[in-house]
């Protein structure tokens, strides 16, 4: 049960009188609300979330010859983590192949789409890693090809600006 | 493929012996609203402190402690920064040295390792590690959003904001690759929900069938809810001593090893890299697997697991983790992580671990029963406590304290609930050494703590 305050207050407080919940016992529980926005930076990521909104998929490549690996990133990385050496924008191709897939139907809250959907990990030719995103439509099964689709109109400037669909 | 440097494979040599002598732990709940977290905290250290057939009185040992390792997962659960100066000052442990261990679901793990290098390095003779975590304070769809913040934000987080959606692509993976069938998944469930019932401060304890998990809510595909952990309040303290004061306090302490690995957060990141070899392990032994997966570890396994593991049995002279082990307790935040963590850590070949389950060999009497304690599906997950609760369940079993511990009134009480009538005595018959991991991320960081029985 949810208890109004109503004793005296200050004249100081601005604030809003909190709930109390004491109905499990002789202890009060205080609500503690607030609102809080980041600011958050993509920093030398930039131009990946800005290819999005362009169509283009970008990876980062390790191009320093002395490196043992050579390794093309997607998410990418502006450091490589072998060398240490600066990495190179890459443009890699818009389809791939499944590598692991979910459905997602309990999700955590502020999720910004509709549950359920098919969260998909891609394999892409060329590329070291996997690349988790989401499958717009379609059944997804271990090795289907899907092809990205890229939402230029409107975007949300996040990751959620590229889907897959079946090829 | 990624190979690792001869110098990073390095095994860890302690410059003295470490051994654990002492554990407690709250009862663990959903929602604890009766005790503040400090007050939770002092609950779980006097039990270490009282009830563990010390030599010295409470008040002895608290003047002996010289050094503190506390785990905390999260500032957004407590709300709190500095939480660990508040606990301190609680304790009455001013003004010894302590610090703050967060390495997500592993800081507990983590926070015991940090406690036995001060131990190791001549820092402290005695040392406290104490883990909390109150998640009560949030909803619990709120407290989904903050441990997905555990995944990258920029690339992951968005994608589910629940962390079962980071390993469920694994178990999809995994029962393609290596054969695993939902039944045995759940059977997993089962089990730890099972042993949960003779624990007193269980959370969520169960008789199922594999049947009622496997119609349980949806979480993410495949993973139903009785296949996850809860979210939980409470607290956890083992107490970790050099030799010397190991037998001033205790005639029956154990002696710890133990080690860590780490690989990247993002799952995506995972590029193919060379199988770091446990001791009973030939070369060549998984060309043939990694024909069929192309990749390792892939979303089927864990690096940081098989390295911690490869590091901890090189250390404690391991040789055959199925045979020397007579009980583990592994991470069980799924159902399937706790599957793939058995390859990691030998007690099957990599591609077999699902007849670790289906052999009878994790279950009570069994050849090395896994987490009796009833795990973190049946028990606990209160995240900072986690792997040092782990630690005093291996613990209390290797001193045939397991019925003391679960079986006597006292605790049922304590927890405000009943003791079956039907409870049943989880206890290993004459253990000599047990396992525990304590896992994060999607394998971000894990420990492996060996205990050895040293009386």
């Amino acid at each position: 049960m949810t208890k109004a305050y109503e004793g005296p207050l200050s004249t100081k407080f601005i604030g809003e009188p909190s709930a109390i919940y004491d109905d499990a016992g002789d202890f009060w529980v205080v609500n503690f609300p607030r609102s809080i926005t980041h600011h958050h930076t993509y920093g030398l990521l930039t131009p990946f979330f800005k290819g999005l909104t362009e169509g283009k998929l970008l990876a980062t490549k390790c191009t320093n010859p002395e490196c043992t690996e050579n390794s093309t990133w997607l998410p990418p990385r502006a450091d490589c983590p072998d060398c240490y050496a600066r990495t190179e924008w890459v443009e890699v191709p818009t389809e791939g192949k499944i590598y692991a897939y979910t459905m997602l139907d309990y999700a955590g809250i502020g999720i910004e789409m509709e549950t359920p959907y098919w969260q998909i990990d891609v394999e892409i030719e060329g590329v070291d890693t996997i690349f988790k995103g989401w499958l717009k439509q379609g059944k997804p099964v271990t090795g289907m090809p899907v092809r990205a689709e890229f939402r230029t109109n409107n975007p949300t400037h996040t990751i959620l600006d590229i889907c897959w669909v079946p090829k | 493929m990624i190979k690792f440097g001869k110098g990073n494979l390095r095994v860890p040599q302690w410059s003295r012996r470490v051994f654990m002598v002492a554990g407690g732990c709250t009862p663990f709940r959903k929602y604890f609203p009766e005790y503040k977290l400090e007050e939770l905290v002092m609950m779980g250290y006097k039990m270490m402190l009282e009830d563990n057939d010390l030599k010295l009185s409470p008040k002895e040992i608290k003047d002996q402690i010289q050094y503190c390792a506390y785990g905390e997962f999260a500032d957004h659960f407590q709300d709190q920064l500095l939480c660990e100066a508040k606990i301190h000052d609680y304790l009455g442990l001013e003004p010894l040295w302590n610090n703050g261990i967060k390495t997500g679901g592993a800081t507990g793990g983590a926070a015991v390792l940090n406690g036995a290098m001060a131990v190791a390095s001549g820092y402290a003779d005695t040392v406290l590690v104490c883990g909390w975590e109150r998640m009560d304070e949030v909803d619990t769809r709120t407290g989904n959003f903050y441990i997905s913040t555990a995944a990258c934000k920029d690339f992951e987080t968005r994608m589910g904001r629940i962390y079962s959606s980071y390993y469920a692509p694994m178990a999809n993976r995994f029962a393609e690759a290596y054969n695993l069938s939902e039944v045995t998944r759940a059977k997993v469930a089962v089990k730890n929900r099972g042993y949960a019932m003779s624990n007193p401060n269980a959370q969520q304890p169960g008789r199922h069938t594999v049947e009622e998990v496997l119609e349980s809510r949806m979480s993410a595909y495949p993973l139903r809810f009785l296949e996850c952990c809860a979210m939980t309040a409470g607290s956890a303290s083992v107490l970790l001593c050099n030799e010397e004061m190991a037998y001033k306090l205790s005639d029956h302490p154990v002696e710890l090893f133990m080690a860590g690995g780490t690989h990247t957060l993002r799952v995506a990141d995972r590029r193919h890299m060379e199988i770091p070899l446990l001791p009973n392990e030939e070369p060549g032994m998984y060309d043939e697997l990694l024909k069929d997966s192309g990749r390792w570890p892939g979303f089927e396994s864990f690096l940081a697991a098989r390295f911690a593991a490869y590091l901890a049995y090189r250390m404690a002279g391991i040789h055959d983790p199925l045979e020397e082990l007579d009980l583990v307790e592994l991470h069980d935040a799924f159902t399937i992580s706790d599957i793939q963590t058995y390859g990691d850590i030998g007690l099957r070949p990599y591609g077999q671990e699902p007849d670790y389950i289906e052999s009878g060999d994790a279950y009570f009497e069994g050849k090395c029963p896994s987490n009796l304690s009833g795990g973190l599906l049946g028990t606990m997950h209160a995240v900072g406590a986690t792997g040092i609760w782990q630690a005093a369940e291996v613990l209390w079993q290797l001193q045939g304290k397991y019925d003391k511990f679960h079986g006597a009134e006292k605790w049922w009480k304590r927890a405000g609930k009943e003791k079956p009538a039907d409870w049943k005595s989880l206890q290993v018959k004459d253990p000599k050494q047990g396992l525990w991991i304590s896992h994060a991320g999607v394998g971000s960081h894990v420990t492996c703590g060996i205990l050895r029985k040293a009386w």
